[in-house]
């Protein structure tokens, strides 16, 4: 039994300046199995993951790979030691070609010693055939999905001969299908002898591939069973170190009248006959494939790009929002899913971050007030639970959760009447998923209108009155609450039903 | 709207800047207008090429200038002025381009000799006469040349300086870019014919000023805090010794200091004319113009195959200043 | 609670460590030469840094928002040539220094077009805008320096008491720039703009608009350095100036300005615009020649440089800790 185990990682510890982030660390992973780590943000899964990967030294403990005691110093090094890492986030040359990628600092010379490549294109198309990837070694990666260059990263770490793949979240961005294609190839690398870590905050995802999962809280390991042993609801209690006793803090909540109504909005190339409304007191939820165009009518409502023709009513006012200023004017704001692009400054404190939108409320009489704007802010913090070390501290140091609630309370001090929330739960843990839910109820049962745009049909079942599924720029259906199913959604959203009500 | 005024306006203002530009620019070429009816006469008219170190030199400027207004006095020369802007590999480029349009004559005033030569010796190859200026490059067989000499520039100076520096004098010097042939040329002399002759004479401070007024007065401020007493100024340029004085000029502990410049800018004239500035040389871009377009013609109409001339080095002081003032009254560049 | 004291103390030395820099510097100095420490040697430094520190608040205004004018040098030298003509026709010290501001101004509302609305990255566009604005003051002035300028040298050379005029124009520069930065709506969007200009524009910035006011803002200082610049030389130099835009920016980064945007302060250029004063005075003092007077200038921007870069890092590695720090907190709480 003894002999089977690939990776065994003993009594680590680590410490950054005033914070201890692991703390006694002892973990093994077995050969050909998938092992799952879960936790919150921050519980030390990624730590642990880039101590593993040598980006990090421990303070102490030791690291076994088949029972030998190593030393990572590197990520090359660890390489070597058949140690690879996908990451969430992959950064890539846009213009790079396949085989470059593939064998980017691995790239076999002649005996010239310069490149060989005819070697590279030889070696890139046995590779690319051997995992049966249908395009050329000359492709350019801009051109390839997400998925496919996940698939291209796999390959590579394959290419290394590597017996030990650490996944970093890797299905944040990719499509149902996409996850399906994702999952066979673990499988397949599992038979093939192969050690994967995988980290996700996916619940159900990490069911269907784990053997093994162990769960993270405050940088210890909390419990680690086979999948057998667990449920969803055990999980989430060994993460959050509490029962949550509703994942989904719905209420009924009186509905009034039209607050937004969108009537055969179109735009250039993104969307086409597009219509729905909101009412004062409705969630009202967006699913749809990825591509379908979701994110594109919200942004467009909200004026960040034009709308080429329909009508907008507001409170049945008919209103024309040319850029952000007039949708906020008009009580309409909207929580991007690109947090990192459109939500935050990142160098910037959590205060500046939180008033930009209403910079009217502390610059006046030629003046800046700090006294107002620090009430502001704490009042809206400690509405909304942000945790943060005091209100200068920037914004990039907080957790992604965390990030989200300022960016929340950004748009919470404008009071908005009508909320659109395009994948608001996206990369943030369970505990701060639960309040912005809770914080969405509270808006509806304050007069609001909360609008969710989302992939996860999980939330959005739980959470909206109704649900308009969105397949290539159209609207396809229009769902009660009482009708939700994600098999129905589904149809929608992969066009093979249309709704008869909505043209 | 309020965009789409705001582009408008500052099209306007962009169009009436460019407009202004263009009517100022367009003076140079008008120098040949007079050239263009001769030739309509009948007469044989030569194309001359001179390519300008760079305008944004006021000494080259200046010359550039002198060499248009010049080049009107002889009806068979057709001129036109390219600028090199203080770039080797531009400077170049527009020699290269010279050959190219089949210019009769090349004036070349390079911006740094060494790099230049080749690209003369080429104009010398194509069968076109060529001729160097402030500074000269020499050692190129059938070039010609006109020029100061920049060594005597300083001597005439340096001469004077020693008879009219005190004992044990304290003095500050201010330098021309370094690798610059005119500032190299000049700060040897004034070793030659000064500091190796008056080994009594300390010098207290010596910075590149390059060429700079401004440069040079924060250099002389601080010289004149960290010294309680500076006899004399001994500059490489008439620039840098107008900065000099600019410090000191309200300060009665310095009314007798010496200051020495090259150059004889109108500046420079006033401020000896004033008495705050002891001697320069005079440079006379009126001169070389006058030497260069004279050397150009006897060249193109065959009268002789190669000349080497150099304008004089006169000494610029109280006593004979009124008459390079009225020199450079008539320049425009004193009103 | 220890975390959190190590923290203020962290962000205090960061906040700070500029000034501290510039009082050791200045300690130094004085003990370097006898005759740093003089009240005339000071008010001479302060004149000499009175027109690149102001084009160092423009270019801190810039920077900060993510952009930066490499036309500074040339602009000044067609502002100054531009108000030297204008009092020498006018008699008019008014109407010339307006002259002056307005062709900054109009410049930089050129950059501003061509760096907003036409999208052209301000690197390209300020150095285009450097080309034409020197062109245009050459073709002007005919490449010869126009002299005589009777009392128009009063900006640069004149004082108010005992105050040189030059150091009330950096003094008042330097608290509108504060101002600015600190009390107005434009300010804290300059910051906002800088740090992400995406996120800017969905937060309901007015982005453009930002920019327009940056560039002018940039250009109305830009035209009072030309004032104070050929007033102090008592000449219109065309070709007076050039590179000052480089020590501009040089004062800006080590002031702890972030190239990288949406990071500055209008004290820090001013620090940092004297540390590198006080470097040039004392050698200049101690007669440390020119070579080596420049190597110590470049190793300095290497140094602050390198200083911001490290300092990123250590927020980057500390914000790593606060995320694990917080999240044990909240399952405490």
């Amino acid at each position: 039994m003894d002999n089977n185990i690939k990776l065994r990682v003993s009594k680590i510890e680590k410490s950054f300046p005033g914070v201890k982030a692991l703390d006694k660390i002892d973990f093994t992973v077995e050969k050909g199995t998938v092992h799952v780590l879960c936790g919150e943000n921050g519980a030390g899964k990624s730590t642990l993951m880039k101590i593993i990967n040598g980006i990090y030294q421990p303070d102490s403990g030791q690291i076994f790979i088949d029972e030998k005691p190593v030393k990572i110093n590197n990520p090359i090094q660890a390489r070597s030691l058949g140690i690879s890492m996908i990451f969430q986030e992959m950064n890539y040359v846009p213009e790079m070609t396949v085989e470059e990628n593939i064998f980017l600092g691995n790239l076999p010379v002649n005996k010239f010693g310069s490149v060989d490549w005819k070697e590279v294109r030889r070696s890139a198309n046995e590779l690319l055939k051997a995992e049966n990837l249908p395009y050329s070694p000359a492709t350019l990666l801009k051109d390839l999905t997400v998925s496919d260059i996940q698939m291209l990263e796999i390959i590579k770490a394959i290419s290394y001969k590597s017996d030990i793949i650490i996944m970093d979240e890797p299905t944040s961005a990719i499509t149902l299908k996409e996850v399906e294609k994702l999952f066979a190839k673990i499988r397949e690398l599992k038979a093939r002898g192969v050690s994967i870590i995988y980290i996700s905050h996916k619940l159900d995802e990490i069911f269907q591939i784990a053997d093994e999962i162990t769960v993270f809280r405050d940088g210890t390991v909390v419990e680690s069973h086979p999948r057998e042993e667990l449920d969803i609801e055990t999980v989430i209690a060994l993460m959050v170190g509490r029962k949550l006793t509703n994942t989904y803090p719905k209420e009924e909540v009186q509905v009034g009248e039209n607050l937004l109504q969108a009537e055969n909005l179109n735009s250039k190339a993104a969307f086409n006959n597009v219509s729905f409304h909101v009412k004062k007191g409705e969630i009202i939820g967006f699913a749809g494939l990825m591509g379908a165009g979701r994110t594109e009518v919200m942004r467009a409502l909200f004026g960040l790009d034009p709308i080429a023709s329909g009508s907008v009513k507001i409170k049945e006012k008919e209103v024309n929002i040319r850029n952000v200023r007039e949708a906020i004017n008009n009580g309409l704001v909207m929580l991007s899913e690109d947090r990192r692009r459109y939500g935050i400054i990142p160098v910037r404190s959590v205060k500046e971050n939180t008033t930009l939108s209403f910079l009217q409320k502390v610059f006046y009489r030629l003046s800046y007030h700090s006294k107002v704007e620090h009430n502001i802010v704490t009042d809206m913090f400690t509405k909304m639970k942000v945790k943060t070390p005091t209100l200068d501290t920037s914004i990039q140091s907080l957790s992604g959760g965390n990030q989200q609630k300022v960016v929340l309370a950004k748009w919470m001090i404008r009071n908005p009447d009508i909320l659109i929330l395009d994948e608001p739960t996206r990369g943030i843990d369970v505990g701060a998923k639960f309040e912005i839910y809770k914080l969405m109820t509270n808006l509806v049962k304050e007069g609001k209108a909360v609008i969710m745009v989302s992939s996860e049909l999980p939330e959005l079942i739980g959470m909206c009155d109704r649900i308009y599924v969105m397949s290539k720029g159209t609207i396809t259906g229009e769902i009660e609450r009482k009708d939700f199913s994600q098999e129905l959604i589904m149809k929608y959203a992969t066009g093979t039903l249309i709704s008869n009500e909505v043209k | 709207m309020k965009k789409r005024l705001i582009g408008g306006i500052s099209m306007l203002m962009s169009v009436v800047l460019l407009g202004a530009c263009g009517t100022t620019g367009t003076n140079p070429s008008d120098t040949s207008s007079a050239a263009k009816t001769s030739a309509a006469n009948g007469e044989k008219q030569y194309k001359v090429a001179y390519v300008a170190r760079a305008q944004s030199d006021s000494f080259a400027a200046w010359l550039a200038n002198a060499v248009k207004e010049e080049a009107e006095k002889y009806p068979n020369i057709k001129l036109d002025v390219f600028d090199g802007e203080a770039n080797d590999e531009k400077e170049n480029s527009m020699i290269e381009n010279a050959i190219t349009n089949k210019y009769d004559l090349v004036i070349v005033q390079p911006n740094n000799g060494e790099a230049q030569k080749p690209y003369v010796e080429k104009v010398v190859k194509a069968g076109i006469f060529a001729i160097t200026t402030n500074a000269r490059i020499s050692g190129i067989e059938g070039a010609s040349s006109v020029d100061a000499n920049p060594y005597e520039q300083a001597a005439v100076n340096a001469r004077a300086a020693i008879e009219q520096i005190p004992q044990n004098a304290k003095v500050v010097v201010l330098d021309g870019p370094s690798g610059n042939f005119h500032a190299d040329e000049r700060r040897k002399s004034w070793k030659a014919e000064f500091f190796d002759k008056r080994t009594d004479v300390k010098i207290v401070g010596e910075q590149i000023a390059n060429w700079n007024k401004d440069e040079a007065m924060r250099y002389m401020e601080d010289w004149v805090q960290a010294n309680d007493k500076i006899d004399a100024v001994i500059s490489m340029n008439d620039n840098m010794a107008a900065g000099a004085i600019e410090v000191i000029k309200d300060n009665p502990k310095y009314k007798d200091l010496l200051v020495y410049g090259v150059d004889g800018t109108a500046e420079a004239c006033l401020l000896i004319q004033e008495g705050k500035m002891t001697s320069t040389c005079m440079q006379s871009a009126y001169d070389l113009a006058t030497k260069l377009l004279d050397t150009s013609n006897k060249l193109l109409t065959g009268a002789e195959k190669q000349i080497d001339t150099d304008i004089g080095n006169p000494l610029v002081t109280k006593d004979n200043v009124q008459e390079y003032i009225d020199m450079h009254k008539k320049s425009g560049a004193i009103k | 609670m220890d975390l959190r004291k190590n923290n203020f103390l962290g962000t205090a030395t960061k906040k700070y460590s500029i000034f501290m820099i510039l009082f050791v510097l200045f300690i130094i100095c004085s003990f370097a030469n006898p005759n740093f420490l003089t009240a005339n040697n000071l008010t001479n430094i302060s004149r000499q840094l009175a027109v690149t520190t102001i084009l160092a608040f423009g270019q801190t205004m810039l920077i900060i928002s993510g952009m930066l004018d490499l036309s500074q040098g040339s602009v000044l030298a067609l502002s100054g040539v531009f108000a030297v003509s204008v009092y020498k026709s006018t008699g008019s010290l008014i109407l010339s220094i307006l002259a002056g501001i307005i062709t900054g101004v109009v410049c930089n509302f050129i950059n501003a077009i061509m760096v907003s609305s036409l999208k052209t990255p301000p690197f390209i566009a300020t150095l285009a805008m450097l080309a034409m604005a020197r062109g245009v003051a050459l073709l002007f002035t005919k490449g010869q320096n126009i002299l005589q300028l009777g009392d128009f040298i009063v900006f640069g050379q004149g004082s108010l008491g005992v105050i040189p005029i030059p150091i009330i124009f950096l003094a008042v520069i330097a608290v509108i720039t504060w101002y600015i930065l600190k009390h107005t709506r434009f300010g804290r969007s300059l910051y906002a703009v800088g740090g992400n200009e995406e996120a800017s524009v969905a937060s309901g910035i007015n982005v453009s608009n930002v920019k327009y006011k940056a560039f002018i803002i940039n250009g109305i200082f830009v035209g009072i350095a030309g004032v104070l610049f050929m007033s102090r030389v008592n000449a219109g130099l065309p070709n007076g100036a050039v590179g000052f835009e480089m020590t501009a920016l040089t004062a800006a980064i080590i002031g702890g300005t972030s190239f990288s945007g949406g990071i500055g302060t209008a004290m820090g250029t001013l620090a940092g615009a004297f540390i590198v004063g006080f470097l040039d005075n004392i050698m200049t003092l101690t007669n440390v020649d020119s070579y080596m007077q420049q190597i110590v200038r470049g190793a300095i921007i290497a140094l602050a440089v390198i200083y911001d870069i490290q300092s990123k890092n250590r927020r980057t590695k500390n914000a790593l800790g606060r995320i694990e720090d917080k999240e044990s907190k909240i399952k405490k709480a």
